[in-house]
């Protein structure tokens, strides 16, 4: 069982005290009424800021469920099976950038490396699509439908692994470079445990996240919406809370991904949000169909082959793979599919929100600019 | 963000000062240069060189003819070192074959592209050579190499020119601002000192070369100041910090004292006072360039682009754009043999570029990275742009009157590019695209300002 689905299972008691301790930790007092496990956030309004992040990847000991037949090899594995150092010298031309031309115009003819997909029933993630198709996967609290194929391309590349390079810097920046910061703002909230109707919005902010001292991330922060540079993250959508749980209905939503050197973005189609709610934090999922190109072009940006090595991510397998496997939104004049279903397993702490017209709350200098709800 | 974009627009044009150059005399300032361009500090100098104002790098060393002069600094690459240490001159008449293996994941001893014309280091690094009669002064001396030949150095290190470089005040051969951890071992102008108190400092980039204070905060001017006369009082005060001269300080070239109150001296710079912003959280930044009449400071601005061009907001920043919008790259490229020559000008082997803009076919680099046009007739009004005659099919230059070849806009002897996945205005998705982030054989966006901190790299 992964963190998510402990958290979305967790005993109600934890989400009691947590509800309780929010207002000593904020201020923030619980409005009349609603008893403290169906706690109604001030003026219906309740903010999260990421600050972890993960490709959904449903791990297991030792990787013997989804990954049987191993971890896939990497550029520098691939480089020396390909022009193998034998005594015949190799032409640059012909080797080192033969291979980098395959990187940044990769081709769908079929792989010269068997690739390891992950296998298994099982998957985090969301049904995105409504269906029970064949391919999909069963979540491991039960709810089939569940539309990941992402998982199947990058489940057995140890760079999207946990113990992977990739995932310990992405969640790094996500956590230092402000490029990233995104926000979650839920309105017309009634309750925070069941609200059939709630609005969802996704604004990139600007402020650093309130950290505690032992590295974790705390409520209670404030993040103003970057209106200067960040208008076009902007998008809303509309949710329900079920027993603590927001699921929204589907929107486009694009993620500023900034890793190593590049102003990436990820770009989701059909997003929906699954996301277990307290008064202080949200855990869960981000489920969508992430434009096959875009993706890969932001890993590419992101990983130069050197890195990519490091984690045994070779990108022209991995586009041969997001290929093959990409499952939504056809191209009209071909047929192909141009997306691929994709999850991110995420944390998020609660924040207020600073919207630009709050005058009160940035410095008089400031115009007030840009983005609003 | 209009608001913004014109502001960018006026600051390039009302910066636009003019290209000048300077011969000084040994030890003698060049408090006199034109108007807009950065003084420097007057230093001992050998006879036969002088300094010379460029036009995006500010004062730099030149030889008699205005050849601006270079070292070679030691950088560390992924595998090993490169560069010179002082007094041991590597750059010799070496013609490497093949690759060294610095940068990995790809091993050494690969062919070179056109390796049977490949330049030797001291072909297109020419050194600086001491006369029989040349004496030591200052920083500088004169280095014994293994070849027998006596060569120049400053401050320990080697001197060379640039074979690109052809009038007085080209840099074309390296630059002073910051290119990025893997990016190749560069060469390095070298210049004297700038004529700015030591409460100062100065940060090389694309829209000029930016004053900041020695803690790298932001330097600001306000437009409702007279000259040598603060307006920003009170409340004020309180967001923009005046920067305080010390009780010992004094005026010097263009920087001088305005008494804010009695015994309150904060200094000017062309009879601006200069303030700090409280609100600024990063350093160097050009964010408190978004509040109205406030702007940052430029020793010397850079020159402006052409009208064909024009400025746009991105997720991260500020870049230069073409005249429909489309963010403009440059294309970097060092190659991986010991001596780290530069395959980024049209005069180097193309096959680098050809693969990250087309898998090796030119025809598709032409699709996937366009040229910049250049108008028939087209001229630049300075030289850090101009307009070059570029065999599409080769990427290199065109002979004269060669059928098919095509105008292009090229900066610091560069052709630059617009990209293939962009599709409006303020798109940078060629940022960073190819080898190691675009800064050995790839394309970075031309940021005039990023907000994030990539864009310096």
């Amino acid at each position: 069982m992964n963190r998510s689905q402990r958290l979305l299972q967790r005993p109600l008691v934890s989400l009691i005290l947590g509800a309780l301790a929010l207002p000593l930790l904020t201020g923030a007092a619980p409005t009349n009424g609603p008893a403290a496990d169906d706690w109604k956030p001030p003026g219906g309004r309740i903010g999260y800021v990421l600050w972890d992040e993960y490709w959904g990847i449903r791990e297991t000991a030792d990787a013997k469920e989804e990954c049987p037949q191993g971890f896939n090899i990497g550029p520098r594995e691939q480089f020396a099976i390909l022009y193998p150092q034998n005594g015949k010298p190799h032409k640059l031309v012909d080797s080192q950038l033969a291979y980098e031309a395959d990187v940044w115009f990769p081709t769908t003819k079929p792989d010269r490396f068997e690739f390891h997909e992950a296998t298994g029933k099982y998957a985090l993630g969301i049904d995105l699509d409504g269906k029970n198709s064949p391919e999909d996967f069963v979540s491991d609290d039960g709810r089939t439908g569940i539309d990941n194929e992402l998982f199947r391309v990058v489940g057995c590349v140890r760079n999207y692994r946990k113990e992977g390079e990739l995932g310990i810097i992405t969640t790094k920046w996500r956590q230092q470079n402000p490029f990233n910061r995104v926000t979650f703002e839920l309105t017309n909230v009634d309750s925070l445990k069941n609200d059939p109707e709630v609005t969802v919005s996704y604004y990139r902010t600007s402020d650093h996240l309130l950290s505690g001292t032992t590295g974790n991330f705390l409520p209670g922060g404030s993040q103003r919406i970057d209106g200067r540079w960040g208008k076009r993250f902007t998008a809303t959508t509309r949710g329900r809370i079920v027993d603590g749980v927001l699921e929204t209905d589907p929107f486009d939503l694009e993620l500023p991904e900034w890793a190593l050197s590049d102003p990436s973005i990820i770009k989701f189609k059909g997003t929906k949000l699954r996301l277990a709610l307290t008064p202080e934090r949200a855990e869960g999922v981000l489920g969508g169909y992430a434009d096959v190109e875009q993706w890969y072009y932001a890993m590419n940006t992101s990983w130069a082959t050197h890195h990519a090595a490091y984690g045994q991510a070779s990108a022209p397998s991995i586009y041969r793979a997001l290929r093959r496997r990409a499952d939504g939104y056809p191209d009209p004049k071909t047929g192909e599919n141009t997306a691929i279903s994709a999850v991110m397993d995420i944390k998020l702490a609660q924040v207020y929100v600073i919207h630009p017209d709050q005058a009160a709350d940035r410095p008089t200098d400031m115009p007030a600019r840009g983005a609003t709800n | 963000m209009m608001r913004s974009l014109i502001k960018s627009l006026l600051a390039f044009t009302l910066g636009a000062a003019p290209w000048f150059a300077m011969a000084a005399t040994p030890q003698a300032p060049a408090a006199s240069a034109a108007p807009g361009t950065e003084q420097y500090e007057s230093v001992p100098m050998p006879p036969g060189f002088q300094v010379v104002v460029s036009e995006l790098e500010g004062p730099v060393f030149a030889d008699a003819s205005g050849r601006t002069l270079y070292q070679w600094p030691v950088k560390t690459l992924r595998n090993g070192a490169v560069g010179e240490r002082k007094r041991q001159p590597t750059c010799d008449h070496t013609k490497y074959r093949v690759n060294s293996g610095l940068m990995s994941p790809y091993p050494p001893g690969l062919e070179l592209p056109e390796v049977d014309t490949r330049p030797s280091c001291l072909d297109v690094w020419p050194a600086v050579i001491a006369g029989s009669d040349a004496k030591a002064i200052g920083k500088w001396s004169v280095i014994e190499r293994k070849d027998g030949i006596r060569q120049w150095a400053y401050d320990g290190n080697a001197l060379y020119t640039s074979v690109l470089d052809e009038q007085p005040g080209d840099v074309y051969g390296g630059t002073f601002r910051r290119t990025g951890g893997d990016a190749p071992g560069e060469r390095k102008p070298i210049g004297p000192p700038s004529m700015i108190p030591p409460q100062f400092t100065i940060v090389p980039s694309l829209a000029g070369r930016m004053l900041v204070t020695s803690d790298a905060r932001s330097v600001y001017a306000y437009a409702k100041d007279a000259p040598g006369k603060s307006n920003c009082l009170a409340d004020c005060a309180r967001q923009w910090t005046p920067v305080l001269a010390p009780a010992y300080a004094k005026d010097r070239g263009e920087f001088s004292i305005v008494q804010r109150e009695p015994g309150i001296r904060q200094w000017a710079f062309r009879n601006q006072p200069l303030y700090t912003r409280v609100a600024d959280e990063k350093a160097r930044t050009q964010s408190g360039s978004d509040v109205p009449d406030w702007s940052n400071v430029y020793t010397q601005r850079a020159p402006a682009p052409p009208a064909d061009f024009t400025t746009q907001d991105s997720v991260s920043g500020i870049v230069l754009a073409d005249k429909q919008g489309k963010t403009v790259y440059l294309y970097n490229c060092g190659d991986d043999a010991l001596d780290q020559l530069a395959c980024d000008h049209p005069d180097s082997p193309q096959a680098y570029r050809f693969t990250v803009c087309g898998a090796g076919d030119p025809q598709r680099c032409l699709e996937n990275f366009p040229y910049v046009l250049a108008a028939k007739g087209a001229k630049s009004n300075n030289r850090i742009w101009s307009v070059m005659q570029i065999d599409p099919m080769t990427g290199k230059r065109a002979a004269p009157g060669q059928p098919g070849a095509l105008s292009v806009w090229a900066f610091r002897k560069r052709p630059v590019y617009t990209m293939f996945r962009d599709s409006k205005p303020g798109d940078v998705q060629g940022d960073t695209w190819g080898e190691f982030y675009g800064l050995r054989n790839g394309y970075k966006a031309f940021w005039l300002r990023d907000d994030f901190g990539n864009g310096g790299e």
